[in-house]
């Protein structure tokens, strides 16, 4: 099985405000596409649909050859814990744990065995620059929280990785650094990228562009912006 | 990683919210477990002073005030009966023993009582635990005095030591009033070992003594000179204040059929009171257990209040914990993962209370049975009874986690996309 995620027929909608419809749409493992579109576009919402954190209101999505529309609650945190590792825009790190344990607490979610936590973590993070991997992340920069953010998401070796946002509060050469390093990443775990942006510079980097634009049947209001950035 | 070291770090990111939480639970629980422990070996320890006594007679107003001043020494009684009523009492039934007593005077405060010899050699204070001498021995003769374990610890009095009486009860309330008998010195002559009742804040001399003491003060006042001996004492100087009766049981037992038959006949004899020291502590029981139970409701308010401070802790931190929660859910973790983590929460802060509870309240227990020991002389076990120990942690640990349902409710209902998205 190739297919990282495959979405067929899907529709979703807030109320009457806003509405997104797709058709078709699949990314195979280890391919890297871009979600194009202004804010309050609906691009995170694909995500958190993707994500099982959002329920559609018909069609199929599957990630890793699991159906998870229809499943139950607990079924799709199985698949995301599984299946998807995501990225923030700000990282979103407890900042009372350590790296390792930031880290730890993805393969914890996934019902990794828990003897393999900090020695999985521990060297995913010194793989990608981080040394003090018990130190709160608190106290580590913004970059290295980043890196963080990255190995939390790719520790698991998930089909795929969802970036919502992950460069929008960064200036541009850091934000051109945090790419090459989610893109390494995924590369490297042979993750499907799906990552949301509506910074146009950020096509370039990627060899398939989706405009989210292209689903949306329905924008009557700024309601819902807030829900659908 | 596992839960339980999410919660732990959880708790330790708000560690002064959580160690005053976890304070105010064991306060509560220190409150209650002192309460109930104190209540039940109070109780005990007042059911020791009554020993093999069966029946008590005296002069008081009732049988209660009766016990209270014979037993536990709390006044001295203030009517006397007759050495010729004691004789005909004892001659009426074939006692086991009969002991008359007799008190008034004091020394530094603590009560004198002038006793029978039986008092040392068929009275039992506790039962199955006759006297013991710590030092010396027991009073022989007049003018030699033997102090409890408590009134010669706080006396300071050794072995060979004079003392003078006081006549009265010899507290402040008297002052300069309160008399000294300063012609006739008393020989410390035995200390006993303690006891475990109110016996032991007590000094013990002979009756003989007691009497020529104030036939002393009757001569003084009639204008006879000179020091009085046994042989000056007149009838209406040998006065006794109580009688400790015991009835003839069969081997082994402590109760008696008769017992009741000779309460009601000596209580036809009016110029008496007579009680059953079980039945007036049973009775005493009641009175003041109305005054703990209060006590105890107090407690069980201070644990409610307690639990209601982890529901406002922990309510509080979930606004600040609704990205973590979001998280969480967004990494995989089920809610009621993340609802059971917020339910031991709260259950650790209760269990941490708890524990707490039980060295504060060890440590209460330890004060309050010295200043009992020290005050009255009860001799209060100072540990912890199992049971309700049991059953207020237990209780405690409950509670809390009843107080981390609410909070749990919210992390269970926390939306996900809307707590994972910047702030604007």
């Amino acid at each position: 099985m190739n297919i990282a995620v495959r979405l067929e027929n899907l529709n979703f909608d807030y109320g009457k405000d806003f509405s997104l419809s797709i058709k078709e749409l699949s990314l195979n493992k280890g391919e890297m596409a871009l979600i194009s579109g202004g804010s309050g576009s609906g691009k995170s919402t694909l995500l958190w649909l993707i994500a099982g954190l959002l329920r559609a209101k018909s069609g199929s999505i599957t990630v890793a050859g699991q159906r998870m529309d229809g499943a139950s609650e607990s079924a799709a945190d199985h698949i995301r814990a599984r299946h998807i590792g995501m990225v923030f825009q700000t990282h979103h790190l407890l900042p009372e744990f350590s790296a390792q344990d930031n880290v730890a607490l993805a393969l914890m979610a996934a019902g990794e065995p828990e003897k393999t936590h900090a020695a999985r973590a521990r060297e995913l993070l010194n793989k990608l620059g981080i040394e003090r991997v018990n130190v709160p992340v608190a106290n580590l920069s913004v970059g290295q929280q980043q890196r963080v953010a990255v190995a939390r998401a790719i520790v698991c070796k998930p089909a795929i990785v969802l970036a919502d946002e992950p460069t929008a509060s960064l200036d541009d050469v850091n934000a051109s650094q945090a790419m090459d390093l989610i893109q390494q990443a995924c590369r490297e775990a042979g993750a499907a990228l799906l990552c949301a942006s509506h910074d146009r510079a950020m096509q370039s980097r990627f060899e398939r562009v989706i405009q989210v634009n292209s689903f949306v049947q329905t924008v009557r209001a700024q309601a819902h912006s807030g829900a659908r950035a | 990683m596992n839960d339980i070291s999410i919660v732990v770090k959880s708790l330790s990111s708000r560690r002064l919210s959580t160690i005053i939480t976890a304070a105010s639970v064991s306060v509560a629980t220190a409150l209650l477990l002192t309460m109930i422990s104190l209540r039940t070996a109070s109780f005990e320890a007042f059911q020791r002073g009554t020993g093999t006594t069966h029946l008590l007679v005296s002069a008081d107003s009732s049988p209660l005030t009766a016990v209270l001043n014979g037993v536990f020494y709390a006044n001295a009684p203030s009517n006397p009966i007759s050495w010729a009523k004691y004789q005909e009492i004892k001659n009426a039934f074939p006692y086991d023993w009969a002991v008359p007593t007799q008190q008034g005077d004091s020394f530094r405060g603590y009560p004198v009582a002038a006793v029978g010899p039986e008092f040392f050699t068929r009275f039992e204070p506790v039962r199955g635990e006759p006297w013991q001498l710590a030092q010396g021995q027991f009073p022989s003769k007049p003018f030699e005095i033997c102090l409890g374990s408590t009134a010669a610890a706080g006396s300071g009095l050794r072995l060979g030591q004079k003392v003078f009486l006081t006549h009265g009860s010899g507290t402040s309330r008297e002052g300069a009033h309160a008399h000294e008998h300063a012609e006739y010195p008393f020989t410390v002559v035995g200390i006993l070992k303690p006891s475990g009742s109110a016996h032991d804040r007590v000094l013990f001399t002979d009756l003989d003594s007691s009497w020529i003491l104030h036939a002393q003060d009757r001569r003084e006042r009639e204008g006879v000179e000179g020091l009085t001996t046994l042989a000056d004492l007149k009838d209406e100087d040998r006065k006794i204040t109580g009688i400790l009766l015991r009835l003839p049981t069969r081997p082994g037992r402590d109760a008696s059929a008769a017992i009741q038959q000779q309460f009601d006949t000596l209580r036809r004899d009016t110029s008496i009171v007579v009680a059953q020291p079980a039945q007036q502590i049973d009775r005493l029981r009641s009175i003041i257990g109305n005054v703990d139970e209060l006590f105890i409701a107090l407690g069980v308010a201070v644990l409610l209040s307690s639990g209601i401070s982890i529901l406002l802790s922990m309510h509080n931190s979930m606004a600040q914990r609704r990205m973590q929660i979001a998280l969480l859910r967004a990494l995989g973790v089920a809610r009621m993962r993340i609802t059971g983590m917020i339910l031991m929460e709260a259950t650790l802060i209760g269990c941490a209370g708890a524990i707490g509870g039980c060295v504060l309240g060890l440590i209460g227990n330890a004060i309050a049975s010295g200043a009992l020991k020290a005050r009255i002389g009860l001799v209060v076990d100072p540990t912890l009874d199992p049971r309700s120990t049991v059953i207020i942690v237990a209780g405690a640990i409950v509670l809390s986690a009843l107080a981390g349902v609410l909070p749990a409710i919210t992390a269970y209902r926390t939306p996900v996309a809307d707590n994972l998205r910047p702030q604007a």
